[in-house]
Formats: structure tokens, sequence, C-alpha cells
């Protein structure tokens, strides 16, 4: 299975790294630009909240604390992409979805992150394992 | 105004500034050909700012989304909220009419 391991810093600067790295990998395993673009905005999306929910180990943690691995893989017809940090536990995917037919004076600035994700991906689940946040997020590319 | 690139948690501040610099315009076309892509980040700009323009009666016009921004548009429910033309000349032919 063709796969690619990562880590980037829990930093504005290692968003733009992961989204980069991904970006060639999707060039390089011929993915369609509209699957890469629905990947790099999902992965901007997950990394940003894991950035912003710990703010604390990101300004006085270990290096390993403040490092988020994220690992590309392409099976059969299928697009993996896993996300792990050993920040506080954090499920992004608890959130409840925003009310996306409410008029502009009611919606809110911003909690729109997820529901973006949740869209733009076939699968997404969490997992906390062995001290880790695990996110993983799948998409078809059977074109 | 025509922004390149990404709108994403990047640069979605650097958009944000270049934007207030404008938002005092009766009238505001933004042409979005040249955005590959726009994250959550960056409908929050554009909410804030419709949210502004609407406030004081001023217009906000989008035009000529790429793919992969008019689906992030149309998940997040933007497409009813804000005036979306296919081409930058339909947008400004709409407000000289």
């Amino acid at each position: 299975m063709p796969s690619e391991l990562h880590c980037f810093q829990a930093s504005s600067a290692g968003i733009i790294d992961a989204v980069q790295a991904f970006d060639a990998f999707g060039r390089g395993h011929g993915l369609a630009r509209e699957i890469i673009s629905a990947t790099q905005i999902a992965l901007d999306e997950i990394l940003s909240n894991t950035v912003k929910s710990n703010p604390a180990s990101a300004a006085r943690g270990s290096e390993e604390q403040t490092t988020i691995s994220v690992s590309f893989a392409v099976t059969t017809g299928v697009l993996e992409v896993v996300i792990r940090d050993k920040g506080r536990p954090f499920d992004p995917l608890a959130r409840p979805d925003p009310d996306t037919k409410a008029p502009l004076e009611d919606r809110p600035v911003g909690g729109l992150g997820i529901y973006l994700v949740k869209n733009l991906m076939d699968g997404v689940e969490y997992q906390r394992v062995d001290g880790e946040n695990m996110l993983r997020m799948t998409k078809r590319i059977d074109h | 105004m025509s922004p390149l690139g990404r709108v994403d948690s990047n640069t979605s501040g650097d958009f944000e500034r270049a934007l207030m610099t404008r938002e005092g315009e009766a009238l505001l076309v933004i042409d979005l050909s040249g955005i590959d892509y726009i994250s959550s980040a960056g409908l929050r700009v554009f909410l804030m700012l419709a949210k502004k323009m609407k406030g004081s009666g001023r217009r906000l016009v989008l035009c000529a989304l790429a793919p992969s921004v008019e689906q992030v548009f149309t998940l997040a429910g933007f497409t009813a909220l804000f005036t979306v033309k296919p081409s930058i000349d339909e947008a400004l032919g709409r407000v000289s009419s």
C-alpha cells in the first residue's frame, strides 16, 4: 500500500507544511484536483482545531507534545489520512452541526470547519488510542 | 477586488485586513476566479463582511467561483446568503442595471 508518514509542528507553519505535503502526495499518486483540494481543506480544518485545542502544550510542552503526525495512504479506490497528536483528549466530531439554512442575521461566525470535513470526506472517525488523539479520514478516489 | 491563492487558516488574516480597506464601499464586487480553495477560516471572513455590509445597507457581489470554492459555499449554505454570479461581467452587468 503506498503510504507516507510525516511529522509537523503544531503551529500555523506546520499546517502549511502538511497541506503542501499532501499536495505533493496527491499529485504523485495521480489524484484528481478536486480530491486534493477537498482533502487539503479537511487537513487544514483538523490541524487548525488541534493547534487551537492545545494552546498550553503548544507554548510550554515538550517537542513530542507539540508534534502532529500525519499519514497519507492510497489503497484500492480509497485515500486514507490519519492524524495523531498527544494533546489533551479532544473529539472534534462531538460538536453539533451548525444550521446551514439559517439567515445571515442568525448565522454565528465560526463553527463550520468540522461540518465541512464531515461533508468533504466520505468517512471521519475519532478515537483516543494509547494517550493519543487519532482522527481517521477516508475518501473514495475511484474515477 | 481579485484575490489570488488560498483562503485558509494561514492566509485568512491577510485577506481580512485587505477587505477591511474596502468595506466602506457602497458596492464591493469580489472576483474569486483566482482562489483555488477556501476553508472555514475564509468562510468566517466572508460571513463577517456580509454581516457588516448588510447592516449598513451596502452591497456585496461574489463572482467566478472555482469548483472547490463553490462546493464549500454550497455545503455551508452560503449560496443563499450571498449574491453569486458566474462571471465578473455578469456581476458588473447586474450592478449597472
